[in-house]
């Protein structure tokens, strides 16, 4: 067991875990990154991180872990993108650290009763909004998410419409008759099917999944806290980005190290991310050439290509192992987290969406990762 | 820990303090006086509205952008603007007046939007209605007494801007695009004109919403056997396919009963969908039309000439353009002097209700243009809140943070008056009540008074006025009681008379260049 930490200690990073429904997943997410939680009893809600050290663990439910953040009552947290959303406010303190961790993936969606034949479109729904308010009544709506389904709604020209706010079983709504139409989170649709729902072209309100949030102020006010987000961050990071990556390790034949090398990169593919590394190998069997080991790095997506391209180059005993961490020569995340917590901060909804996708983009033009094998 | 929540302006308002709230303040009533010398009387309603007032037309575009939120289950919002609630006020207590009716408002109004330059999301409209005047008469007294106002407070060389929803409207209705369809069409000519949306975009996105096929539907078998399903209904003529989807309904024992729609009317619906073309050819077209509207902007001269060409092409009442320009001429007579004056048919505004003549007043800076004033012709408004008959009307509504930022960056807003005239200070405080009766008669001929309350004394007291630059001071003293007089002291000048307490105001209001006894009120 890693050094003891002191629950409470005030320079503590306390990271907030969702309890219910994402609690396995966000385990196992972690501890594949690394980070394993050390719990001596499963009920217990406090515990703390293996490494890095100094990290209070506090199990919550996921719906409240936005508000827990925003307060400052703990540093960061993991919780859906949905509630992230539905919850944030221009003067919030909350921050998204890292808004796709690969998990816990659903959607926000509309859904109106399969009755309704007539109804396969956002279009459809706005006539019949229309029409419901003609003969005097009002759609109704059950979710909870009424700040981003009124959004919606409202965005695509629906004015008419009434939001039942629900906290129960949204799906049950038309059948108990609260609701006509419910918005909820939908992950495989089998439960919408079960209650007679279907969903509607150009209904998904929203795309989500888990993502990790930090408080502003306590992250901007404590160097030791930064720190130990940093450390988590990059190790998140590490971890995505080496799934997307492996090692191919083959056996190549040729004239001399620039004679195999001018074959391996020929091809962009079988080059790899920045070239090959090459060495000797002392072939038992004896041959006209000597053999060399041959390592790429190849992107996951690329894996046959490279290894048909490997092939072409002549190479034999090819053998690819995953990548447990690719780290960069930089932290785009942490990077970004800085920026925002130095001087130009930008406020509101709208800046949480550029930050994304800003990190996004300067990963893609990045320059080359450091490697590390499992 | 996080900081305790702070005590922070809500983000996009305005503290005003002095002496700036004073030319605001000053800015509003020149304003507010300008309006009222054509005849437009006073009218306030209340900041707080039902949400529905402002959405009863479908595809409200002010809907996003609305304060709106639910009170003890009642749907509540801080108005976005005057125009509905003064109709809403008409409808509730002035039906029965003789037409035309002129009412004058000003007052805060609140819109979600990005703050920046001139944008604030609680802001003051000056502005005024003019009830049941069709014609251009009409239009041009409104263009007047808009434009009049500005002028009156000093904004010069500004930029009018009219185009005219008619031409646009009888367009898309003649496209056969219904009410949702014309106002998410309509909502569009801005950022369209302002190259903020691509062509192509708008069409997909209008379609879209108004029910075009989707890819994504062509991909479920689900909606494809819906389609097919409409198409065989509509084969079997209208009431043998309301039996059949009825049974159909019944026997796939999807839950109907409880539901707010009856299966009559999901099958109706489903026939009259079936039996309707794909929008996005009518929507290409309309959006293509006020592009080359847009395209045709310029000054009356030549925009209307090239303008009546393209109506006459698409088979287009040229009406609006007539109204257009005899507006403008009438409004030539009013002797407005705008800096210049641009039609352009694809104005929309950002609001619903207009129908008729429409126009925009900016003002041009090095930091880009200011949009100052908007307006114009709403006849539907009075009908669609549930008047009894039609009424026409149309309106302006002037921002006043945005005039008051307009004649800034021209160095032209008036300072307002100096807050106090004349500091009355007794020596010491047994002094106080003579002060407080010299003080009082000074009030009396409505000149502003400041009562030293902090004991000064004399010569603290005077470097106060000077620095707040009181022109007068009036020293009551022991010998100043028991003599039955006072001391005014001229602080520019640095003299001093000792005058009769019952002198005292006549000879303050002479010291103030107010004249021999006149009485102003500040």
């Amino acid at each position: 067991m890693a050094k003891a930490t002191r629950p409470g200690a005030s320079e503590d990073l306390r990271l907030a875990l969702p309890s219910k429904g994402m609690e396995d997943a966000t385990l196992n997410f972690l501890a594949a990154c690394g980070m394993s939680v050390d719990r001596s009893n499963p009920r217990q809600y406090r515990a703390a991180l293996r490494t890095p050290a100094g990290v209070t663990v506090i199990f919550q439910r996921a719906a409240d872990i936005f508000e827990k953040v925003d307060e400052g009552s703990v540093d960061l947290g993991i919780t859906g993108y949905d509630i992230v959303r539905e919850h944030e406010h221009e003067d919030d303190a909350v921050e998204v650290l890292y808004p796709e961790l690969g998990y816990g993936r659903c959607q926000l969606v509309l859904a109106v009763p399969d009755a309704w034949l007539d109804v396969k479109s956002i279009a459809d729904l706005a006539e019949v909004a229309t029409q419901l308010r003609a003969k005097g009544s009002e759609l109704r709506v059950a979710t909870k998410y009424a700040n981003l389904t009124r959004q919606f709604l409202y965005q695509h020209g629906i004015n008419y419409f009434n939001i039942v706010s629900s906290q129960g079983a949204l799906e049950a709504a038309p059948t108990m008759g609260y609701g006509d139409i419910v918005a909820d989170l939908m992950t495989s649709g089998v439960t919408l099917r079960e209650n007679r729902l279907k969903t509607v072209a150009g209904g998904t309100i929203l795309r989500s999944e888990a993502c990790l949030i930090g408080n502003r102020r306590a992250l901007a006010a404590s160097e030791a806290k930064l720190q130990r987000t940093r450390a988590i961050v990059e190790l998140i990071e590490a971890y995505l980005r080496g799934r997307n990556y492996a090692s191919i390790t083959a056996n190549v034949s040729g004239e001399s190290e620039e004679a195999v090398a001018r074959r391996i990169t020929a091809h962009e593919t079988s080059a790899g991310l920045r070239g090959p590394t090459i060495a000797r190998v002392y072939s038992k069997v004896g041959g006209d050439l000597p053999w060399f080991a041959v390592t790429i790095i190849a992107r996951r997506d690329q894996l046959l290509p490279a290894v048909e391209q490997l092939r072409k180059a002549g190479a034999v005993d090819m053998t690819v192992q995953d990548l447990h961490y690719v780290f960069e020569h930089r932290s785009w995340h942490f990077e970004a987290l800085q920026r925002q917590l130095g001087g130009a901060r930008v406020q509101g909804a709208g800046a949480r969406e550029r930050t994304a996708s800003s990190v996004a983009s300067a990963a893609a033009a990045s320059e080359l990762p450091t490697v590390v094998s499992s | 820990m996080a900081e305790a929540p702070g005590l922070s302006r809500v983000r996009g308002t305005n503290d005003f303090v002095p002496p700036e709230a004073g030319a605001l303040r000053l800015l509003e009533q020149a304003l507010l006086a300008h309006v009222a010398l054509y005849g437009y009387a006073p009218i306030a309603t209340p900041v707080l509205e039902t949400t529905d007032l402002f959405l009863r037309k479908s595809g409200e575009e002010i809907a996003t952008r609305m304060y709106a939120f639910t009170h003890w289950n009642r749907r509540l919002c801080l108005r976005p603007e005057f125009t509905a609630s003064v109709i809403r006020a008409y409808l509730q207590h002035l039906q029965d007046r003789p037409l035309p009716l002129r009412l004058a408002y000003s007052g805060p109004t609140f819109r979600y939007e990005k703050p920046q330059r001139g944008r604030y999301r609680q802001f003051t409209e000056v502005g005024g209605e003019l009830l049941g005047a069709a014609g251009p008469a009409a239009d041009a007294e409104i263009l007047q007494v808009a434009c009049g106002a500005l002028e009156s407070v000093g904004v010069r060389d500004y930029r009018l801007t009219v185009g005219h929803l008619g031409v646009a409207l009888q367009m898309l209705a003649h496209l056969g695009i219904d009410e949702r369809g014309q106002a998410l069409i309509v909502g569009q000519l801005e950022p369209l004109a302002r190259k903020q949306a691509d062509a192509a975009a708008v069409v997909e996105r209008v379609a879209l919403l108004l029910g075009a096929p989707t890819e994504a539907a062509d991909e479920d078998d689900e909606a494809d056997d819906e389609a097919a399903l409409g198409d065989l209904l509509a084969r079997v003529g209208p009431e043998a396919a309301a039996q059949l989807a009825t049974e159909l309904l019944h026997h796939a024992s999807l839950p109907l009963d409880g539901g707010v729609r009856s299966p009559a009317e999901i099958v109706q619906r489903l026939l009259a969908k079936a039996a309707r073309p794909d929008p996005t050819p009518q929507v290409r077209t309309a959006v293509e039309f006020l592009q080359r509207l847009h395209g045709l902007a310029g000054p009356p001269g030549e925009a209307l000439g090239r303008l009546e060409d393209l109506l006459r092409d698409y088979g287009v009442s040229p009406e609006p353009l007539e109204e257009i320009d005899a507006a403008l001429a009438l409004f030539a007579r009013y002797g407005a002097r705008p800096g210049q004056v641009t039609v352009d048919l694809s104005l929309a505004r950002g609001l619903r209700y207009y129908t008729g003549l429409v126009f925009e007043i900016y003002d041009d800076g090095p930091d880009g243009p200011l949009q100052l004033c908007g307006g114009g012709r709403y006849d539907d408004l009075v009908r669609a809140l549930g008047g009894r008959e039609a009424v026409p009307a149309c309106g302006f509504s002037i921002g006043l943070e945005r005039a008051k930022l307009a004649l800034e960056r021209h160095g032209a807003l008036p300072a307002p008056a100096a807050a106090v005239e004349v500091l009355v200070v007794p020596v010491e405080a047994a002094d106080h009540v003579a002060a407080v009766e010299a003080a009082q008669a000074l009030r009396g001929r409505g000149i502003r008074v400041e009562l030293d309350l902090r004991g000064r004394g004399p010569s603290g007291a005077l470097k106060h006025a000077d620095r707040q630059h009181i022109p007068l001071a009036v020293l009551v003293g022991e010998r100043e009681r028991a003599e039955g007089t006072v001391v005014l002291r001229r602080l520019s000048a640095r003299t001093e008379t000792t005058l009769p307490m019952a002198d005292l105001p006549l000879a303050a209001l002479v010291a103030l260049g107010r004249g021999n006894g006149e009485v102003h009120h500040g």
